[in-house]
């Protein structure tokens, strides 16, 4: 049945057709206890989390399917985005690895409630950090990897997505190329709110940073 | 408190040893002669007239039932073992300083007997039935028990130096297990100089000891002096725990490599088990085809299990054999000889898992796993663990440790820092330092013409500073000097009373592609740190006060650090 689904579905992009594949399995669950069928959106039913990686909740509402695990994004821009995936995953329970990123914000992510027991950093992966990360994809649920400028020829990338996938790990590529990723997203920061302003502006030599506001676009394959 | 020092010493050994040998009793007179010269006699022969140095044919005329054996070290062991044993019975873990000769740590022993004349007792009476004679001295310091054993004494503790000071100055010669060679001149010249006891050796100063006779001098000189040396060991040795493997045929392929970590583990894991041990330090060593030798040592927080032994053989011989397959180092050719060698080990409760596990540990060893496996990929400090601390810059406040050991922060978190930042935190932050004398030497010189040549990509450019002060602590910014000008376009500096010299209008980094005119700015914010600290003060803010200042350039905000007379940036708010 699903198969038959799938193929009249093709012309939908991807994010619909799992959304629909997820709402057919939900109404095959919900026939199991009635309990379930009460469920305002079916698509609830189906835990996120043995899919879905935690994401922080602004990008949530960007990312309607959410980030699958096993997938492979590539980021550019501010580095708020990477550090607040990283802290959303450490904070719900998984494992992340950032490789590659020496001047990664330890401290922003703590801030914004990672849990750094769950996290380790490798900033000098040597030659091949690509490598690095294919090993780590065994046990993280995570990783977080900086090309430092390199770009990954695509068959190399191929390899490595079809070890993210069977792993269920999610890898997120910034700082370099990264042929036919399913995902891309891009944050710019937009502005900053800054304390102790005159009516709303800001008066130099007074105040703080107090937040940083950034807009992230996201690129979905279809 | 020093350690006290027993001696045993069987008078005239090898003349025991050689009546022993040839079935004679003890009392019988026997010369033991090497080069036709009498080495060693028993008591009954010295009585009638021989004397070490003698020539055989004399001692056989003072003495014409003499008994004259030639010289025999391995008797003279062999024999002594008895004693040796006897000695163990009741003190164990005697060292042989030469057939004859035993030195033993004896607080333990003294304790155990009451006193210790009363284990010295003891230890006469073994060594009497064992069938030999002995004397005993016990002094604070081996060489000092030696001598003291020769006249039977028990030197008082703390009296080393008064004892010795009685002494003739050949006895620094005395005993040829206690001295180096040319220790006979040394003692001849001494006499030759006048200088006849030991007290009088003792009195003259080190420096001149050591200027005009040379270590072996030095040596002899805290020996005089009753100065601490080297003791007995006394302690049980660890059981030898290595377990081997010779690869035949030779390894060159990963599955065999696999296969030999699987049967390697298992060996070594038998001989901890039957130890009672658990290893948390594993060294693997390899020898190759042709002649090389790899080691590398694996370090766990948790002692190994025997898949965590095995996974690790495989994962180190698979990162040598690619490393060789790849050209860049590694074996010089296919493994020959695999030992594992249990560097540290834990009693074995230390490896009890809870009875139920709990929520998560399966997803947390698969993690532990893999970055286990990188860190055979590229070293021990490769992997890092971060740990919240105690600081004020937003470098200071992350302490990083290298997986495996134990994470303990550098400054507590916990504590009242007055001049931390607030929330939030920059989410780039630069400033990969090796330490304070690296920063220095390199940034000044090499920095600037560096980032001048790679402005072209901000990507690049950091990837550089990255690489480029390598080190693991994140404490000292300074890896990207900036300028910080005036309106005049002067450098603003920040004075002892922690504010401006000038309104700082532009930022000129050479070292960071964030430059242009300032459309806000604020601080700066003193750093009061390690003031009292003399050390410190001299490297870190000698010339100047530490501060921190936000300043907003072309829409991107960036955190400031005032070091040393000098702006670094420190972090990106993006």
């Amino acid at each position: 049945m699903t198969a038959a689904i799938a193929l009249e579905e093709r012309q939908n992009n991807r994010y619909e057709q799992l959304e629909q594949l997820r709402r057919q399995m939900a109404a095959v669950s919900g026939k199991v206890g009635s309990r379930w069928r009460a469920a305002e959106h079916p698509a609830d039913v189906l835990p996120d989390s043995e899919s879905l990686l935690a994401v922080p909740d602004a990008l949530a509402e960007l990312l309607p399917a959410g980030l699958p695990k096993g997938t492979v994004a590539v980021l550019s821009g501010a580095r708020s985005l990477p550090v607040g995936i990283v802290a959303a995953v450490t904070s719900a329970g998984g494992h992340a690895a950032v490789v590659g990123l020496p001047d990664f914000g330890l401290l922003a992510a703590a801030e914004m409630g990672a849990d750094l027991s769950r996290l380790a950093v490798i900033p000098k992966p040597g030659t091949d950090p690509v490598e690095v990360a294919a090993v780590l994809m065994d046990g993280m649920d995570l990783v977080v990897l900086g090309l430092a400028g390199r770009s990954v020829p695509p068959t190399r990338a191929r390899a490595v997505v079809a070890r993210a996938r069977q792993r269920g790990c999610t890898l997120l590529v910034t700082q370099g190329q990264w042929q036919g990723a399913p995902l891309r997203m891009d944050a710019r920061v937009c502005g900053y709110e800054i304390t102790g302003g005159r009516s709303g502006v800001p008066v130099s030599g007074c105040g703080r940073i107090s937040r940083v506001q950034v807009s992230i676009r996201a690129r979905g394959r279809t | 408190m020093t350690a006290r020092v027993l001696a045993i010493w069987c008078m005239d050994w090898p003349a025991v040893a050689a009546a022993a040998a040839a079935g004679l009793p003890p009392t019988t007179q026997v010369a033991v002669t090497l080069a036709n010269r009498v080495v060693a006699c028993s008591a009954a022969a010295r009585e009638v007239g021989v004397r070490r140095g003698l020539r055989r044919r004399e001692a056989q005329a003072r003495c014409p039932q003499v008994h004259v054996a030639a010289a025999d070290p391995a008797r003279d062991a062999r024999f002594f073992e008895g004693v040796i044993v006897a000695v163990d019975d009741v003190v164990p873990r005697a060292e042989v300083l030469r057939p004859g000769l035993l030195v033993l740590p004896v607080r333990g022993a003294a304790r155990y007997f009451g006193s210790e004349q009363v284990a010295a007792e003891r230890l006469v009476d073994a060594v009497a039935a064992a069938g030999a004679e002995c004397q005993i001295g016990i002094a604070d310091q081996l060489p000092t028990a030696v001598f003291a054993a020769r006249v039977g004494r028990v030197v008082d503790p703390g009296q080393d130096a008064t004892f010795l000071s009685e002494l003739s100055i050949r006895q620094l010669a005395g005993e040829p297990s206690l001295s180096g060679p040319g220790r006979v001149e040394l003692s001849d010249l001494l006499w030759r100089m006048g200088i006849r006891t030991l007290g009088q050796f003792a009195a003259l100063p080190r420096g001149d000891v050591a200027s005009r006779f040379g270590a072996d001098a030095v040596v002899a000189h805290r020996f005089a002096r009753g100065e601490p040396g080297r003791g007995p060991y006394g302690r049980e040795l660890p059981p030898d725990l290595d377990a081997v493997l010779h690869c035949d045929p030779p390894i060159e392929r990963v599955d065999a490599a696999a296969f030999a970590g699987r049967t390697l583990a298992a060996a070594l894991h038998r001989s901890l088990e039957e130890a009672g041990v658990g290893c948390t330090r594993l060294a693997i060593h390899a020898v190759t085809a042709g002649g090389g030798e790899l080691t590398r040592v694996w370090r766990c927080a948790e002692p190994l299990t025997e898949d965590a032994t095995a996974d690790r053989v495989r994962w180190q011989l698979d990162g040598w054999l690619t490393s060789r397959r790849a050209g860049k180092g590694g074996p010089t050719g296919p493994v020959t000889m695999l030992r594992l060698e249990p560097v540290e080990v834990v009693s074995a409760e230390a490896l009890q898992l809870p009875l139920w596990g709990c929520l998560g540990e399966e997803d947390r060893l698969r993690a532990r796993r893999a970055l286990i496996r990188v860190q055979g990929l590229l070293g021990q400090e490769a992997v890092q663990v971060p740990v919240l601390s105690g600081g004020r810059g937003p470098a200071e406040r992350i302490t990083l440790t290298p997986l495996g050991d134990e994470l303990v922060p550098r400054a507590a978190p916990d504590r009242p820092w007055p001049g931390q930042l607030p929330q939030p935190a920059p989410t780039v932050i630069f400033g990969d330092t090796g330490g304070q004398e690296r920063s220095d030497s390199g940034m000044n010189t090499g920095g600037q013409e560096r980032s001048d040549s790679g402005m072209n990509t901000g990507g690049q450019e950091r990837s550089d500073s990255g690489m480029n002060t390598g080190g693991q602590e994140r404490s000292d910014p300074g890896s990207n000097p900036v300028e910080l000008l005036d309106a005049q376009g002067d450098p603003v500096r920040v004075t002892a009373r922690g504010v401006f010299t000038a309104e700082p209008v532009r930022l000129d980094g050479a070292g960071s592609h964030y430059r242009g005119e300032l459309s806000w700015w604020a601080g700066p914010w003193p750093v009061d740190e390690r003031w009292w600290d003399q050390n410190q003060e001299a490297g870190r803010s000698g010339s100047g006060r530490t501060a921190r200042a936000q300043v907003l350039v072309a829409d991107t905000a960036l955190l400031l650090c005032y070091r040393q007379r000098r702006w670094y940036l420190e972090g990106v708010y993006e």
